[in-house]
C-alpha cells in the first residue's frame, strides 16, 4: 500500500555555535513545538516519533531517544532512532514519510538535531587522536579530483561560499550571517584543506529541525498549504574499495534517478524549481549538480559561474544558506528536506523563491556513500504541470 | 548544583557545566589484522587479493566486500613499499583536545607499484608542502626495526601503518605522468 | 497491513570475547540468512541494520558493517542505532509499500571491548542520572527490589527462571551460558548487587543475528514454510525511573495489544528478559499463562549479544514455528534500562 503523504508542520531552532540557553531536550522541543504550531496540532495528536542524529559520542549521550522520550511527547507511542551518518536528517524524514505512506500512522513527528557544543565533534571524528583532519581532510582530495576532471577554475568554490552566505542572511534561523561577504574575503581566508578555505567550509552548529508528516485527510485540515511528498529514495555504497569513484559516487547517481523516476521527473534542471543539496564544502555544489545528473559532465561549475544557482537564477540551490551557513550535523540533512517543503508551501519568507512548486532535497554522509533524497511539490501533480 | 543566581536570566548564572568521562575499550586484534601488524614490524606491507575479482585490499580485511567472499592467508600478497602520489591535500590543523599538529601538513594518497592498492591520508617527509604534486614517486620511510610500533593499529583502523612508517619520501625518479591520475580519485 | 513473512534467519554463536571483528562475524551470519531464505543477494530490495557506536567505542562504527552486506553495486539501505529488532521493524514498514519483495534486517554488537557498567550510564538522562553512574545492574536491582517488596516475585522464582534458561540453552548451539545447576545451590551464592545474584544477570556477549523478510507472494514462491508476521509494534515509557512503576511493563502491554497478541493463543514466547525478574514481569504484561513455553532458546540470560539479542528473539520464535511446528509465537525486544522501550512481534505458521 502506498498513499500520499504531506508535510504540514515545519520547525527549526535558531542555529548557533553554542545554544547554551537550552538543554538537549529543550533544543529538540523548540523545533518540535514550532512544527506542531505550524500544523496547529498538539502533542497528543502525534501517533509516532522518528528521531535522527549523527554519532552519539558527539554529545556523549547514548541512545538519546530514551532520555528524550518525555520531551518529545513519545511516552506511550512508538519512537525510533535513525543513524545513517551525514545523510541521517534526510533518512529520518524518509522513515517518517514511509510510516504515513504505508498506512501505519496518520501523523508522525520527525526530529533531528545536533548539539555539537555539548561535546567535541572534531575529537569524536578523530577518535580522540592527534592528526585528525575532520571531514574536510577526507573530502578535499576528491574536490581536487573534481576540479581536474571538470576543468573547473578555483573561483567556483568562492562563488558558492558567497552565494550561500548571502542567502543565509535572508534566513533568520541560519547560523552564519554574512550579508556582505565578498569573493576576495573567501579567497583570502585561511586555507584549511586545500582547496577549501575557511569561508568555504561549514560551521559547527547547535540546532534542531522538525516536521509533521500526515495523510491527505490531515493535509486537508492543515491551516497552511501542505507540501506533498512526490518521491523518496535512499542508496548506500561501500566507502572504500580499489577503483571506487568517490567524486561521482554511483549511489548518488542511482539515488537521484530513483527519486526522479518516483516523482515523474524526466529533466530535473527544467522540472525542479529549487534544490537544497547537502553542501558542507563549497565544491560539493557543482559536484552534486553533476553527481545527480542535473548538469552534464563539466557543466555543474558552469551553472555556478553563470549564476544559475543563485536565489534568482534559473535553478536556485540552497536559498536557505545551506549547510555552509548552518551545520547542526544530525539536523543538516533534515533542514534540506524541510527547506524544500517550506519553499513549495510558499512559507520560506525572505528566502522564498517565487512560484516554487517542485523542490528536490538531498543529504549525503559517510565517505560520500550514503544518500537520501525526496522531491516535494505544492500539489500532487506539480511535476505534471511542468511538462 | 543549582547556580546561586539572583535572577533566572542573570548573566552570571551557570549555563553549562563540564562533565568529563573516560571510557576504555580493549579489543585484541583479529587474526588478519594481527598478521598485517606482525608483517609491518618486519617491514612488509601485505594485502589480500580477492580470489574472485582480483582486487587487492590493504590491509587485509578477511573478505572482499564486493564479491562478498571470505579471503584467507592463501590470498595474501606482499605489496611494494614504493609508489606514486595520486592525490593529496594540504591540511591546516584544527586545534582540538589531543591535537598536536600546529603547522600545515600534507596528506597524500599513495598508489603502490604493481597494483591498484592505495594507501590514503599518508604523511610525506623531506619535501616542502608546496612541492608536492600528483605523479611524484615516493618510497616508504621505515622506522628502524626497534622503534616500530603497532600499538595504534586497531581492528577498525584499516590502513594505518604510521607506527612503522614515518611517511613517504620522494625517490627522485622522474614523475609518473600526472594525467594518468588527475581527475581520478582512487580509493 | 500486508502480511510479511520471515523466510530466513541466522545467528552467530554468542561469545564472551569474539576473536573476529564485528563485520567479520556478521559476514557469515548474513550469508547464511540469505542462503536459508532461498533468495539471491541481488533480490534484496531493502536492508536495515541495528548497531551501537558506544558499544564499539567508535563513531560511525556501523559504516564498516555495511561491508558484510555486499553494498556494491549500491543498495537501498538504512541503519537504526537500536537493536536489530527495530531494524526489522523498519524493513517491515518498507515492505508495506509493495514495490520491493525482499528485505534484510540484521543486528550486531561487540560488548567485550568495553565495560558495560561504564558505558550504560550514558544511556540515562545526561543532566540528572548519568553523573550518578547508575549502571544497568544497579537499575535492574532497584526494579527487582521493587518487585520483591510488592510480593510479585521471590528470589526462589528468580533462581528458577535462571535454571530453566540454562537448561533450555543446553540444546541451543548459539548460547553462551548453558547447563543445569539447581535452585538451592544458586540461592546460596552471594549477591552481586542485592537482590541480584550472578545467575540473575545476563552474560556479556559478542554476536550477530540476521533475518530475511518477504512479501506474501514472494514468500510462498521461495519458502516451504514461511513464518508470518501477524503484528509488530513498539512503545516507550517515561525515562525517569521515578516516573514509572518499575514493577509493571506498561509499554510492553501496549505494544502487545497493538501487535494483536490476544487474537489467539500463544504457544512460545521469546522474551528479551536480560535480568531474571524481568521474565516474570514481561509474562504478566503480555498475559502469558503457565501453558506458554517461555524462552526455549534460553533467552537473554543464556546469550546477550546487545543490539542483536532482540532480533535473535524474533529469529528464535520463527525457528519454533518453522522447525518445531509451533503455530503461534511471540518475540519481544527491549531498549533502555528497566525495560523502558519494548517491541512485540507476533508470528504464525500457515
Ligand atoms: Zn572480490
Amino acid at each position: 500500500m502506498s498513499r500520499p503523504a504531506a508535510i504540514v508542520g515545519i520547525g527549526q531552532t535558531k542555529h548557533k555555535k553554542r545554544r547554551d540557553d537550552v538543554s538537549l531536550p529543550g533544543l529538540v522541543r523548540e523545533a518540535a513545538q514550532r512544527a506542531l504550531d505550524d500544523a496547529e496540532l498538539g502533542w497528543t495528536d502525534i501517533d509516532a516519533v522518528v528521531l535522527g542524529k549523527a554519532p552519539d559520542p558527539f554529545e556523549g549521550v547514548m541512545m538519546p531517544e530514551l532520555s528524550m522520550a518525555d520531551a518529545l511527547g513519545a511516552v506511550g507511542k512508538p519512537i525510533m532512532r535513525v543513524h545513517t551518518a551525514g545523510s541521517v536528517g534526510g533518512s529520518t524524514a524518509l522513515v517518517a514519510t514511509h510510516l504515513v505512506q504505508t498506512g501505519i500512522h496518520d501523523r508522525v513527528l520527525t526530529v533531528a538535531y545536533e548539539k555539537q557544543a555539548e561535546g567535541n565533534a572534531q575529537w569524536g571524528l578523530a577518535g580522540g587522536r592527534s592528526g585528525g583532519m575532520g571531514a574536510g581532510g577526507i573530502f578535499a582530495p576528491w574536490m581536487r579530483s573534481y576540479m581536474a576532471r571538470a576543468g573547473a577554475p578555483e573561483h567556483i568554490g568562492w562563488m558558492v561560499a558567497v552565494k550561500d552566505r548571502r542567502n543565509a542572511a535572508k534566513n533568520p534561523y541560519a547560523h552564519l550571517q554574512m550579508p556582505n561577504l565578498t569573493i576576495d574575503e573567501v579567497k583570502d581566508s585561511p586555507m584549511l584543506w586545500d582547496p577549501i578555505h575557511w569561508h568555504e567550509s561549514c560551521p559547527s552548529s547547535d540546532g534542531a529541525c522538525a516536521m509533521v508528516i500526515t495523510t491527505e485527510d490531515g493535509a486537508a485540515r492543515s491551516p497552511h498549504p501542505p507540501a506533498w511528498v512526490l518521491g523518496t529514495a535512499m542508496r548506500s555504497e561501500l566507502g572504500t574499495f580499489p577503483g571506487r569513484d568517490p567524486v561521482r559516487p554511483q549511489a548518488g547517481v542511482e539515488c537521484a534517478h530513483l527519486v526522479y523516476e518516483a516523482a515523474g521527473i524526466r529533466d530535473p534542471r527544467q522540472q525542479v524549481d529549487i534544490a537544497e543539496l547537502y553542501v558542507p564544502f563549497s565544491w560539493y555544489e557543482p559536484m552534486w549538480l553533476e553527481g545527480h545528473d542535473i548538469a552534464g559532465p563539466g557543466e555543474g561549475w558552469r551553472m555556478v559561474e553563470s549564476g544559475e544557482t543563485q536565489i534568482d537564477g534559473s535553478f536556485p540551490v540552497n536559498p536557505s544558506g545551506g549547510v555552509l551557513s548552518s551545520n547542526p550535523i544530525g539536523a543538516s540533512g533534515m533542514l534540506r528536506f524541510a527547506e524544500t517543503a517550506l519553499q513549495v508551501r510558499g512559507r520560506a519568507g525572505e528566502h522564498q523563491v517565487p512560484d516554487a512548486t517542485v523542490g528536490l532535497a538531498q543529504a549525503y554522509g559517510g565517505a560520500a556513500q550514503y544518500f537520501a533524497m525526496w522531491v516535494v511539490g505544492s500539489t500532487l501533480d506539480a511535476v505534471d504541470q511542468k511538462r | 548544583m543549582t547556580p546561586a543566581a539572583t535572577e533566572p536570566d542573570d548573566d552570571n548564572s551557570v549555563k553549562m557545566m563540564d562533565y568529563f568521562m573516560q571510557l576504555e575499550y580493549r579489543e585484541p586484534l583479529c587474526p588478519v589484522v594481527r598478521r598485517y601488524a606482525d608483517q609491518l614490524l618486519e617491514g612488509r606491507l601485505i594485502g589480500h587479493q580477492c580470489p574472485s575479482c582480483g582486487l587487492v585490499y590493504l590491509p587485509p580485511r578477511g573478505y572482499c566486500p564486493i564479491c562478498v567472499v571470505e579471503t584467507t592467508d592463501a590470498d595474501e600478497t606482499v605489496l611494494s613499499d614504493r609508489g606514486t602520489v595520486t592525490n593529496y591535500t594540504v591540511v591546516t590543523p584544527v586545534q582540538y583536545y589531543g591535537q598536536h599538529e600546529t603547522e600545515p601538513f600534507v596528506r597524500a594518497s599513495v598508489t603502490l607499484d604493481g597494483g591498484n592498492a592505495t594507501m590514503n591520508l599518508q604523511d610525506l617527509v623531506d619535501v616542502p608542502v608546496d612541492e608536492v604534486r600528483v605523479g611524484m614517486r615516493v618510497a616508504a620511510v621505515w622506522k628502524p626495526k626497534g622503534e616500530r610500533s603497532v600499538a595504534d593499529i586497531s581492528n577498525r583502523s584499516w590502513g594505518s601503518a604510521e607506527g612503522c612508517i614515518d611517511g613517504w619520501r620522494p625517490t627522485g625518479e622522474p614523475d609518473a605522468p600526472a594525467e594518468q591520475f588527475l581527475g581520478k580519485a582512487t580509493f | 497491513m500486508d502480511d510479511i513473512a520471515i523466510i530466513g534467519y541466522a545467528q552467530s554463536p554468542s561469545q564472551r570475547r569474539a576473536e573476529l571483528t564485528e563485520p567479520q562475524f556478521l559476514f557469515p551470519v548474513i550469508s547464511e540468512a540469505i542462503e536459508r531464505a532461498n533468495v539471491e543477494r541481488r533480490d534484496i530490495g531493502f536492508t536495515c541494520a541495528g548497531s551501537c557506536d558506544y558499544l564499539s567505542g567508535q563513531t560511525f562504527a556501523f559504516v564498516m558493517n555495511l561491508e558484510a552486506v555486499g553494498a556494491w553495486p549500491p543498495i537501498s539501505e538504512s541503519h537504526v542505532e537500536m537493536d536489530g529488532a527495530w531494524a526489522l521493524y523498519e524493513a517491515w514498514v518498507r515492505l508495506q509499500h509493495g514495490d520491493i519483495d525482499v528485505a534484510l534486517a540484521f543486528g550486531s554488537g561487540k560488548s567485550s571491548p568495553g565495560d558495560p557498567s561504564e558505558i550504560y550510564p550514558l544511556q540515562l538522562d545526561p543532566y540528572t542520572l548519568t553523573p550518578l553512574g547508575a549502571d544497568p545492574v544497579s537499575m535492574a536491582a532497584l526494579q527487582a527490589r521493587a518487585m520483591l517488596d510488592k510480593g510479585t516475585i521471590t528470589e526462589q522464582e528468580m533462581a528458577e527462571i535462571a535454571v530453566r534458561s540454562r537448561t533450555n540453552a543446553a540444546n541451543n548451539p548459539y548460547a553462551q551460558v548453558r547447563g543445569s545447576g539447581d535452585v538451592d545451590t544458586l540461592l546460596r551464592e552471594p549477591y552481586v548487587t542485592a537482590p541480584l545474584r550472578r545467575h540473575d544477570l545476563p552474560p556479556i556477549s559478542d554476536g550477530a543475528s540476521a533475518v530475511v523478510l518477504a512479501t506474501a507472494d514472494k514468500a510462498r514462491a521461495v519458502c516451504e514454510r514461511p513464518v508470518w508476521i501477524r503484528g509488530i509494534d513498539h512503545r516507550i515509557e517515561p525515562h525517569q525511573p521515578g516516573m514509572r512503576d518499575l514493577t509493571e511493563s506498561i509499554s510492553t502491554r501496549q505494544a502487545g495489544r497493538h501487535a494483536g497478541i490476544d487474537h489467539g493463543p500463544v504457544e512460545v514466547a521469546e522474551l528479551s528478559a536480560t535480568f531474571s525478574h524481568q521474565e516474570k514481569l514481561l509474562r504478566e504484561a503480555l498475559g502469558l499463562g503457565d501453558e506458554v513455553q517461555v524462552n526455549p532458546s534460553g533467552g537473554a540470560l543464556a546469550a546477550n549479544p546487545v543490539m542483536a539479542v532482540g532480533l535473535a528473539r524474533i529469529a528464535e520464535a520463527a525457528r519454533a514455528i518453522s522447525e518445531r511446528g509451533v503455530s503461534r509465537a511471540l518475540a519481544h525486544a527491549t531498549s533502555g534500562q528497566c525495560l523502558q522501550q519494548n517491541l512485540v512481534c507476533v508470528l504464525e505458521g500457515a
